[in-house]
């Protein structure tokens, strides 16, 4: 049997996985497609983390470092799996670069994309500069610290946020009927911010339902609206419309706890952006032979196992976010977990 | 002119014309028909803020809208339905006035049990925060005061003037305030009860305490109704406090 162990994806999920790999004395390999490690929050350049609200430099940072200073570990940037063959615990695979390893056991950490808000035309986004999603957002907040319209670069008097944008949605077909579980929480601490820093703006959250859930219901929910103002109208955003007459945005929607119709004037529309699994979760489930969701086509773990990372592939973990909607604290936790799995899989003497 | 979607149309807007005739052209029959759209076009938000602002009506924002207020309601659930705690606080976060003034009638109607109060699990003050609702719109004109109110306005006006309450007079002078025609004597213009258009019940309501009392406090009351006793130097004393009730606001 092989004793390394190959990670996929050098996002938070992968570069746990290798840390503790790495840490267990156990020789890692890890696979990044992009220049970069970190994944979603430090390519996006998140600015807050939920649900500790901490920066993505410091949660993430010092996992990048040891995974580079590990010499167990080798970060493998700009490189994908092309192809696997084998059995497990001597699985053969193939790499973008040409190289071929044998490894014991694979940690699959290929993460989500979040949805692209084109598909919902009827929101204006990319027609409207002040139609922006929470990425942006979370840009404008970490990269230019300052809150503006696009249009003119000007302070807004209203901020909307719309939920649920790509989440629950069968219009979308069926790849799109889950909850993108960080959505809420997210809103609820980005509106806290808004109100915190510019006590003016006034900002509504336009929801269905607020899935705020376990302990994040205060932070995420009850302090934005009791401590900092934050305004929730229930009721789903159908089309978004620009009015040359003032320069602002009207939301439609109805109003479902007045029952009525409504076109209320926003300067800043914040689309709250859902989740789907990456191109590289779909492309390394065909490698591997793993099972997905057949609707959302994300990786679904073992029918046997109790544990959401064990695969359906004996040797081969799954981690964070390419099972579905995760948030970030889970997704260490996971690769953690992974890395145990995997070590004891291919039976590593560890060093403790 | 026939219309379809009547429910549409507030039958209190619709102008009817038996016979109207332009330019020699015959166009009686139902007019102003224009169905008006029911589209929300903004919030009143200085509305809200006021409410919000107010030291008794800060707990609005707690709200997330479970309902058990209304659902421990005894005037929703027993009396109207259309009085409901839960939605008037939507309404008034959002500053939609004239939603909260299509249900005017019902909204004084609250009977203080605080129910809503002890039960509400975000620890909204409901009945405080409603009276802060009402006292707010009041203020803006939005809403007619509460009849009850002008009870106590009479009630606060005999006082100041006497420095003390005399019941008889009260009673008496309220009845005829309401409209009644009340009998009185021709020398010191005091109301004789038990003559007159005084209405049956409440000569009955008089009767009643009469029939029971011992002779020297019957004297006693009867003194008092044509002689109505005033406190000592009061004259002095109400025009102070009438100055300071009315810097404060509190006369209104």
């Amino acid at each position: 049997m092989a004793r390394n162990v190959l990670v996929i994806g050098g996002g938070p999920a992968g570069l746990a996985a290798a840390r503790a790999l790495g840490r267990l004395g156990v020789s890692t390999i890890l696979l990044e497609k992009d220049g970069q490690l970190g994944g979603n929050p430090i390519k996006n350049h998140y600015h807050t983390l939920i649900p500790r609200k901490l920066k993505p430099s410091q949660v993430i940072g010092p996992y990048i470092r040891e995974v580079e200073q590990n010499p167990n570990v080798k970060v493998l940037l700009n490189t994908e799996l092309t192809a696997c063959e084998g059995e497990p615990g001597e699985y053969r695979v193939t790499l973008s670069n040409g190289e071929k390893h044998e490894v014991g056991a694979i940690v699959v950490a290929t993460g989500f994309e979040h949805f692209d808000p084109r598909r919902k035309g009827e929101l204006g986004y990319g027609l409207y500069p002040d139609v922006i999603t929470n990425l942006e957002l979370e840009r404008m907040f970490s990269q230019e610290g300052r809150l503006y319209r696009p249009s003119n670069g000007q302070l807004p008097k209203r901020v909307a946020f719309v939920f649920c944008v790509g989440s629950r949605d069968r219009q979308l077909g069926v790849t799109n009927v889950h909850c993108c579980r960080y959505g809420c929480a997210l809103s609820g601490l980005q509106g806290s911010e808004i109100r915190e820093h510019y006590p003016d703006v006034d900002v509504f959250c336009y929801y269905m339902d607020v899935r705020t859930y376990g302990t994040w219901e205060y932070p995420f929910y009850w302090a934005p609206q009791e401590k900092y103002g934050v305004r929730y109208v229930r009721g789903r955003i159908a089309e978004i419309t620009y009015s040359p007459a003032d320069g602002r945005l009207r939301v439609k929607h109805e109003d479902t706890i007045v029952q009525r119709p409504a076109e209320v004037p926003m300067d800043l529309v914040v689309l709250v952006l859902g989740m789907e699994p990456s191109p590289g979760t779909k492309k390394v489930a065909k490698i591997l032979g793993l099972a997905q969701d057949p609707d959302s086509q994300f990786l679904v773990p073992s029918d046997e196992s109790g544990s959401n990372i064990v695969s359906n592939k004996p040797g081969i973990f799954i981690a964070g976010a390419c099972k579905g909607p995760i948030d970030i604290e889970s997704s260490f936790s996971e690769g953690e977990a992974c890395a145990a799995e995997a070590a004891a899989f291919i039976g590593a003497k560890v060093a403790v | 002119m026939a219309i379809h979607e009547r429910s549409l149309v507030e039958p209190e807007r619709i102008l009817r014309k038996e016979r109207l005739v332009v330019d020699g052209v015959d166009v009686s029959g139902d007019w102003n028909l224009i169905i008006l759209p029911r589209v929300i076009d903004d919030y009143d938000l200085d509305f809200a803020k006021e409410i919000i602002n107010s030291p008794d009506g800060k707990t609005i924002t707690q709200c997330y809208q479970c309902s058990y207020c209304t659902a421990s309601c005894p005037v929703h659930n027993y009396w109207d339905e259309r009085y409901n705690p839960r939605h008037f606080i939507y309404l008034a976060r959002l500053g939609l006035i004239d939603e909260l003034q299509k249900r005017a009638d019902v909204m004084w109607r609250c009977v203080s049990c605080h129910k809503c109060t002890h039960r509400c699990p975000k620890g909204v003050l409901v009945e405080e925060v409603l009276k802060v609702i009402l006292r707010t719109m009041a203020k803006k004109g939005l809403i007619d005061e509460y009849p009850s109110k002008k009870f106590d306005k009479f009630f606060t006006e005999s006082v100041l003037e006497y420095g003390r309450i005399e019941d008889g007079e009260l009673l008496f002078g309220w009845i005829e305030k309401q409209g009644y025609k009340v009998f009185k004597d021709p020398i010191l213009r005091k109301p004789i009860p038990f003559i007159g258009e005084t209405p049956e019940w409440l000569k009955q309501l008089t009767m009643k305490p009469l029939k029971s009392m011992n002779i020297s406090f019957l004297v006693l009351n009867a003194k008092h109704m044509l002689f109505h006793p005033r406190t000592k130097n009061w004259n002095k004393f109400k025009h102070v406090l009438r100055k300071v009730m009315q810097e404060e606001g509190a006369l209104n």
